[in-house]
């Protein structure tokens, strides 16, 4: 039957077009959006698995008023359970654009830096080391963007720092990272002794969740993060992302759909003499929808495929001018191709079964009278 | 006397014109021996097509039976008709009815899609079937390159190709010149000298001369014989 198929997709080849660019369309936009979503679901992903291990502690009184200083730091440390701790400063790196690029400066004492960016390993260079002041280790993409090597210069809040280190690549928000000593950096932004979180490792077997809990007790003043309520937050700012690829599936879903009905019912109002001649040589209910789905079906497929290839060329370009300002925005991920093109099957097959039933329910008489 | 292969039985069919109803066939009683090749004659509107219809198992007569090669087709259940219509019955329209995207060769492999014929073997069947009927230099032409007459004989191929006990022809020649229509009325003779049923229905008498025997209806209703 497959090719009887083919051939009433390749007879009316206009209105197939139209139909396919229709589903195309949708493909095109669920796969741009789904795209976004996939990378940034990567990069929270990668990030958390870089990070899981580690409590974040706060000021009570939120990240930035009530000022977590350095003293804190030996109070946490001294909580039973706890293995190590460190003070960092977060900032951003492009002031002039308040942050829209993702770009944060992570201040850190450097003879932490090993364990802080654990198990990010290095591609160049080294880590930061005790007395280094005006030293930076940066990320790919900052990396990138300012063609750093080692002992390129890199210039932060006015002040030339020299690439002592480059991150492997990560897939997480190390990328858009540059470290430098904390401080150098309490000093450079007149923050003296301020810190913006504390890091917590907890030692081997040690419950991360009721760790957390034991030092936001014993340490005035503070409020935990632990692992598993970062993921629980983060996770909600997710959400919104699968509120757009939603929306732009269900956007695909009615563009193409109504596209394959409008088109499969034409087509089958078209050939009810065609119909009448197959039922009269004993074509079979079954054979009549094989014919009429497997239609709708190939309309979705080719047009999911167009919009999968137009889809990930624009997002490939997109990718491609971003990426000159540093900037990731969109992930092309095997499973996010693989529901596009099922998306698009399952939408032609959908909206072809009704003009199939209809195809299903023409006499055959229609042949002998009207032929 | 041979067998009886086509046995209608008091057929009458009645068709809902809106709440009108329109009477279309009426007790219409006559059988058919293998081998015969009967023409059916009547004026326009007589219930020539829905008799055909009935019998070729495309339509239910509102009463009476049809019993083909021993078959009681107006009892069995609608999932069964696809398969009695290809084991027993072949169709040829008045307009051919071929699929114009098919060549000759795939119109007369189309009608042995449905049953479970290994494609070598339908097309092999189908390029003897058309050889057999002259055609053999037109295997590969699609509808558009053929002449009525050969388009005719693609259908007539067709409605061979599942071996059926009996053909119907619905005007088969209502289209052609009279030398095509000589042509074909030679290919239903070669058929029936292998012993195919064929009933025909035509206006034309010297179509209806060719046959063994022909049935007049009239207002729905057989005349005479
Ligand atoms: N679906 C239908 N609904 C209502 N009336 C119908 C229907 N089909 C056929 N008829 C009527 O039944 C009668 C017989 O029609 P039929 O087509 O069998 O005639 P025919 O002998 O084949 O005529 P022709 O020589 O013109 O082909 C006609 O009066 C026709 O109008
Ligand atoms: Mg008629």
């Amino acid at each position: 039957m497959f090719d009887i198929i083919i051939r009433s997709v390749t007879q009316r080849k206009v209105r197939s077009g139209l139909t396919i660019s229709g589903i195309a369309l949708g493909i095109f936009a669920l796969v741009v959006m789904g795209g976004m979503s996939e990378n940034f679901n990567q990069t929270f992903e990668n990030s958390m698995s870089l990070t899981s291990d580690k409590i974040r502690v706060f000021a009570e009184s939120g990240m930035f008023g009530g000022g977590l200083t350095d003293d804190k730091v030996p109070d946490v440390k001294r909580v039973p359970g706890v293995k190590d701790a460190y003070g960092i400063l977060l900032t951003t790196f492009d002031e002039d654009q308040m942050g829209m690029s993702g770009k944060q400066i992570f201040a850190l004492p450097p003879e932490k830096s090993r364990i802080a960016l654990k198990p990010v390993k290095l591609k160049a260079g080294r880590f930061l080391e005790p007395g280094d002041t005006y030293q930076v280790l940066v990320g790919t993409s900052i990396a990138g963007e300012y063609d750093l090597q080692i002992g390129s210069k890199l210039e932060i809040h006015d002040k030339n720092f020299t690439t002592v280190g480059i991150l492997e690549y990560t897939g997480s928000f190390f990328d858009s990272t540059a470290a430098i000593p904390l401080e150098t950096a309490q000093d450079i932004y007149d923050l003296e002794h301020s810190l913006s979180t504390i890091f917590a490792i907890p030692e081997e077997g040690i419950d991360a969740d009721i760790l957390a809990k034991r030092i936001e007790l014993s340490v005035d003043g503070t409020s935990t993060l632990s692992p598993s309520e970062l993921r629980e937050q983060a996770s909600q700012s997710l959400l919104i992302f699968s509120v757009i690829t939603i929306s732009s599936a269900l956007l695909a879903a009615i563009i193409g759909g109504l596209s394959v009905m409008n088109t499969m019912l034409m087509s089958v109002t078209e050939r009810t003499r065609e119909f009448g001649i197959l039922r009269a040589m004993g074509a079979e209910t079954k054979d009549i929808l094989l014919i009429t789905l497997g239609e709708a079906a190939l309309l979705g497929i080719i047009g999911g495929l167009a919009g999968i290839g137009t889809g990930s060329a624009a997002v490939y370009l997109l990718n491609l001018w971003l990426s000159g300002k540093g900037i990731i925005l969109f992930a092309i991920t095997p499973r996010l191709l693989v529901v596009a093109l099922l998306f698009a099957t399952v939408i032609g097959m959908l909206s072809g079964l009704y003009p199939a039933y209809r195809a299903t329910k023409m006499s055959p008489m229609e042949a002998l009278r009207y032929g | 006397m041979g067998d009886i292969i086509l046995d209608v039985r008091d057929v009458s069919k009645t068709y809902m014109q809106g709440k009108i109803p329109v009477t279309a066939l009426h007790d219409v009683t006559f059988s058919v021996e293998k081998g015969e090749f009967v023409a059916i004659m009547g004026p326009s509107g007589s219930g020539k097509s829905t008799l055909m219809g009935i019998v070729g198992c495309l339509e239910k007569p509102t009463a009476g039976a049809v019993i083909i090669d021993g078959v009681e087709v107006t009892s069995v259940s609608d999932r069964q008709l696809p398969r009695i219509r290809r084991e027993k019955l072949g169709f040829v329209f008045q307009h051919y009815n071929l699929l114009n995207s098919l060549t000759a060769l795939g119109n007369v492999d189309l009608a042995m899609r449905f049953s479970h014929v290994s494609r070598r073997e339908r097309l092999e069947r189908a390029e003897t079937l058309l050889k057999k009927l002259g055609l053999g230099d037109r295997l590969n032409h699609r509808p558009t390159e053929l002449s009525g007459g050969e388009q005719q004989r693609v259908s007539i191929a067709r409605a061979m190709a599942n071996w059926p006990a009996i053909i119907l022809a619905d005007e088969p020649t209502g289209e052609v010149d009279s030398k095509t229509r000589d042509a074909i009325v030679e290919t239903f003779k070669l058929l029936r000298s292998r012993g195919q049923t064929i009933i025909v229905v035509t206006h034309d008498p010297d179509v209806a001369k060719n046959c063994d025997r022909v049935l007049r209806i009239v207002d729905g209703t057989i005349m005479d014989e």
